[in-house]
């Protein structure tokens, strides 16, 4: 279990290199979206690995709340946007 | 009959946040999720509630095979297709066929236009003429 | 038994989060990446959350309600950064 968290670590470090190098702001979004699943099950397997059902509990919340703030944010992004071009 | 779906929704939701089916529990879960608001005004038949959410077991493996299959062999193509809707969809169930489409590794919904048609994106292993 | 079946979930999913989170480093578009991504987060985080449900059965509806809502999130989520990332041609 051990190894499968490392392993998971390293996966999140792909995103990490994106969001860091891409200036686009969609690719951002895109690594941003990836790294909050991914952290989320990190949490799940956390709590399997500690046997500390708490943990996760924070887990399945952030699952099931989810990323509503992430689709706010791409609807701001892209009124922004609209409204930029026209001025 | 779709309003029934929707109560078994919201049932279904607070019996596995709660994971807890003592008498009270019940009670609190049927009273709320009556009593919660509903506004469909057009909830389409249950044929068609039937249909879609037997597709949503299906899409399950398919996505799974789509996964292999790209892996596999690469998809290095992308292309932006128009498919027509389904006739006579209320939005709940337009929901559902977005996210069918969407499940599906090789498709995604870019946008759903009033008329009743998706643009929907996709990769393939050739490109298109 | 159930054990081997567990860890071949998890490395199912481990596998198809390396595989689909690579080509976010390419120069592809971000269509392009939103499939890949949806391999990888979409069904391999399935993937592992149903290796973790075989090895813990008894806490199932909890990890049901995170299986149920990270499908249906983030599919949701492709779709709308999908939306939102293509101009309006009309």
């Amino acid at each position: 279990m051990t190894a499968v968290l490392m392993a998971m670590i390293a996966a999140l470090l792909i995103p990490m290199v994106e969001a860091f190098q891409d200036e686009d702001i969609w690719q951002r979004m895109l690594a941003f979206a990836s790294i909050a699943t991914k952290t989320s099950v990190m949490i799940l397997v956390v709590s399997v690995l500690r046997d500390d059902w708490m943990i996760g509990m924070v887990g399945v919340l952030i699952l099931s709340v989810g990323n509503a703030a992430l689709m706010l944010l791409a609807h701001i992004i892209r009124r922004l946007s609209e409204v930029m071009e026209e001025y | 009959m779709a309003g029934y779906l929707n109560l078994l929704l919201r049932l279904a939701i607070w019996f596995l946040l709660t994971a807890d089916l003592s008498w009270a529990n019940i009670l609190i879960g049927v009273t709320v999720a009556i009593l919660l608001p509903r506004g469909v005004s057009n909830p389409g038949t249950l044929k068609d509630w039937l249909r879609t959410l037997g597709e949503v077991v299906v899409a399950i493996p398919q996505a799974y095979a789509e996964a292999f299959e790209i892996m596999l062999r690469p998809h290095r193509y992308e292309v932006v297709t128009v498919d027509r809707a389904k006739p006579r969809r209320s939005p709940s169930l337009i929901f559902l066929d977005i996210f069918l489409i969407t499940f599906t590794p090789k498709t995604i919904v870019q946008r759903y236009r009033e008329q009743g048609w998706y643009e929907v994106h996709r990769i393939q292993r050739r490109p298109t003429q | 038994m159930i054990n081997i079946l567990s860890y071949v979930c998890i490395v199912i999913g481990l596998v198809f989060w390396f595989w689909g989170t690579w080509p976010l480093l390419g120069s592809r578009s971000v269509l392009f990446k939103l499939h890949s991504l949806s391999v990888a987060d979409t069904l391999g985080s399935m993937a592992i959350v149903v290796g973790l449900l075989l090895r813990i059965p008894h806490e199932w509806p909890l990890l049901v309600l995170g299986l149920i809502s990270l499908a249906i999130w983030n599919t949701v989520l492709g779709y709308v950064l999908a939306y939102c990332s293509t101009q309006e041609d009309s």
